[in-house]
């Protein structure tokens, strides 16, 4: 309203008619509906594709056995139970699981963000003559899955070694001492103290190119006040990279509970949940020991258990990222230090 | 604390600023520099080394028999698949990253604003990055996407256009052109699901343009489109140009991309030399792909500092 006002003022003043006037603030305000329109169109179809897989499965999961065949239930089973969630969790070993997956996932992830957030820092803000050679190199680590290099990463933890201490000890005492770090989260450890852990090297250039852009002023404030560049980078950098730490830190979970195939190369068992619903399957015989199941109820079971266990892993996260999506979105927000 | 130790270890006077800066460079990427010798270099150069032998599980572990390029050779002339699947994979990523990235931007662009229902909407697109890349996606796959391989028969083509090519035969459009849409459309879901991490990275890249900016260009008279050239996406860019390079990567190592495929049964069946070869030759082929894109991309992007 304020705003056809001012309008109408400013345009009269300048000899316009006041119906043209009008119709350009009409015009305005179809488009703005027009584009709501699409804008909530587009959110509900994609909100179909995305949640589509979603709802199936927990649809599915709260599915009775007598359901599976019954051609009138179609999305809300007639016969709800939590059985299949049951079985899930005995085998998913779920409580354990899920203890295992934390284990190896909470000091991986402050471990892995703050590696990469400062060699991100490195490469981004000081120029030194192999930079460039050392950046292609990081973006090649990137291409290179980790299936290329896992077996002899897998002999490295089984005979760990770091930087042949131990051979050196051997000399001495004629037997090189290597140490198995295999069903140990110390692989993890490791690999992400080192800025080499699951996608370290993508997380490495988001940091990269996010200093890139701050202000150099920034800089040059704190070295004027006296820091030097380890404390500029940890009282000035750190803090106003809020942003970057957040998306970064959310990918880094996200991805560390969803890794199996390292998880499943370093342990036998301390098995993380994400490995425990690869093997659901096979385990699915102990339902035919602990409830006296046939093989039919067994093979009928299969998938919805299988459902059910794949909610079960997924929930965390996303209860995770609903309580923490807030400071997500609040965070993306404020990164900008110009502004 | 550090910050002495280093000044006495570096010898403030002996240094000019440029070497000190390097110096204090080389100290913040050290521990990935470490990392990438002991945990990269030494074992993908072991890796190289298997594909020059033949491995096979003696009494004292792995034993090697020198075989030259015997691997290489059978990889490109007598392996009925890998070239096929190679040149497949390249073509598709060739048009399939690029609607990835105009999609991620369109859809951050729609998500920047304050809209009623933002939260929801933002907390649907993440939903692909939470399943994509785990089991689940498989086990989704198999059950909800697949075809005639899941117990629970309903509903599970809907996922799928067939019913679209259905109604395009009956209204009469030809047959090839319905199968071409209707694998365009399949493409999307696909698509959809790949673009999650890309709409996060450059969401977060659009709120931190500085609104000033903006209102600067309000005052000169910018219209939206000039705003989104002029502005907008140069300030992107940088993050365009992280999210082109990770779309080709994931493309090119996502599990069900059929050269990744191959390299791991190759690997689970116990032929390591086999699979390593597959995955050394192919990521030469990615490497060059990233060098020729890097080369174009790379100088267009906009730093502000």
């Amino acid at each position: 309203m304020k705003n056809v006002k001012s309008l109408k003022l400013t345009q009269i003043s300048k000899g316009i008619r006041i119906d043209e006037v009008t119709k350009s603030v009409a015009k305005k305000n179809l488009l703005k509906v027009l584009k709501n329109l699409f804008l909530y169109t587009f959110i509900v179809c994609m909100s179909y594709i995305l949640l589509y897989p979603v709802l199936f499965l927990i649809s599915n999961a709260f599915r009775a056995k007598e359901d599976l065949f019954d051609p009138s239930v179609i999305w809300i089973p007639k016969h709800i139970t939590l059985a299949n969630f049951e079985y899930a969790n005995l085998l998913l070993s779920y409580p354990t699981a899920i203890k295992n997956t934390l284990i190896m996932l909470i000091p991986s992830v402050i471990i892995q963000t703050f590696i990469c957030m400062m060699v991100g820092y490195g490469f981004a803000r000081f120029r030194f003559p192999e930079r460039e050679v050392l950046f292609g190199i990081l973006l090649f680590t990137i291409i290179v899955p980790i299936q290329t290099i896992i077996v002899p990463l897998y002999v490295k933890f089984r005979y760990f070694d770091f930087l042949h201490i131990g051979k050196l000890i051997g000399l001495f005492t004629g037997k090189p001492l290597t140490i198995n770090l295999l069903d140990t989260p110390w692989p993890f450890y490791i690999l992400n103290l080192f800025g080499m852990g699951i996608r370290s090297s993508l997380y490495i250039f988001v940091f990269r190119q996010f200093f890139r852009n701050m202000p150099t002023e920034l800089e040059e404030a704190a070295k004027i006040d006296g820091c030097g560049p380890f404390s500029t980078f940890i009282r000035i950098m750190v803090p106003n990279a809020t942003g970057a730490i957040i998306t970064v830190m959310l990918f880094t979970i996200v991805w560390h509970w969803n890794d199996y195939y390292v998880s499943a190369m370093f342990n036998n068992e301390n098995l993380p949940v994400s490995v425990m619903l690869t093997v659901l399957n096979t385990r699915m015989s102990m339902l035919q020991a602990a409830q006296g199941f046939s093989s039919d109820d067994i093979y009928l079971l299969g998938s919805t258990v299988l459902e059910a266990g794949c909610l079960m892993v997924m929930l965390p996260l996303i209860i995770m990222y609903i309580i923490g999506q807030r400071y997500f979105t609040e965070s993306i927000e404020r990164t900008g230090i110009v502004g | 604390m550090a910050r002495v130790d280093l000044k006495n270890l570096l010898g403030k006077k002996k240094f000019t600023l440029r070497q000190r800066e390097a110096m204090y460079g080389r100290l913040f990427i050290l521990p990935w520099l470490i990392g990438l010798v002991v945990f990269f270099i030494i074992p993908f150069i072991n890796s190289v080394y298997y594909t020059f032998h033949k491995l096979s599980f003696g009494d004292n572990g792995l034993e090697f028999t020198y075989i030259g390029l015997e691997n290489y050779i059978y990889a490109f002339t007598k392996d009925p698949d890998y070239v096929k699947r190679l040149t497949s994979s390249i073509t598709n990523m060739l048009y399939e990253v690029p609607i990835v990235i105009v999609f991620s931007i369109f859809v951050a662009y729609l998500l920047k604003d304050e809209f009623r229902g933002r939260t929801y909407a933002r907390t649907i697109f993440f939903f692909p990055v939470i399943i994509a890349s785990g089991v689940v996606i498989t086990v989704l796959k198999e059950n909800v996407l697949g075809s005639g391989s899941s117990m629970v028969a309903s509903a599970t083509t809907i996922f799928r256009a067939e019913n679209l090519r259905a109604v395009m035969i009956n209204a009469g459009i030809p047959r090839w052109f319905s199968m071409y849409v209707v694998d365009i459309v399949n493409k999307i879901f696909d698509l959809t699901w790949r673009s999650g991490v890309q709409i996060l990275l450059i969401l977060a890249a659009l709120h931190n343009i500085p609104k000033s900016f903006y209102e600067v260009a309000i005052i000169e008279g910018a219209t939206e489109w000039e705003k989104f050239w002029k502005i907008t996406f140069p300030m992107i860019s940088p993050t365009v140009y992280v999210a082109i390079i990770y779309s080709i990567i994931d493309y090119f190592t996502d599990y069900g991309n059929q050269v990744m495929r191959m390299v791991v049964t190759q690997a689970n069946n116990g032929r390591f030399e086999y699979s390593s070869t597959l995955a050394i030759v192919y990521f030469v082929v990615v490497m060059i792909i990233i060098l020729i894109v890097n080369r174009i991309i790379g100088r267009r992007v906009v730093y502000l500092s």
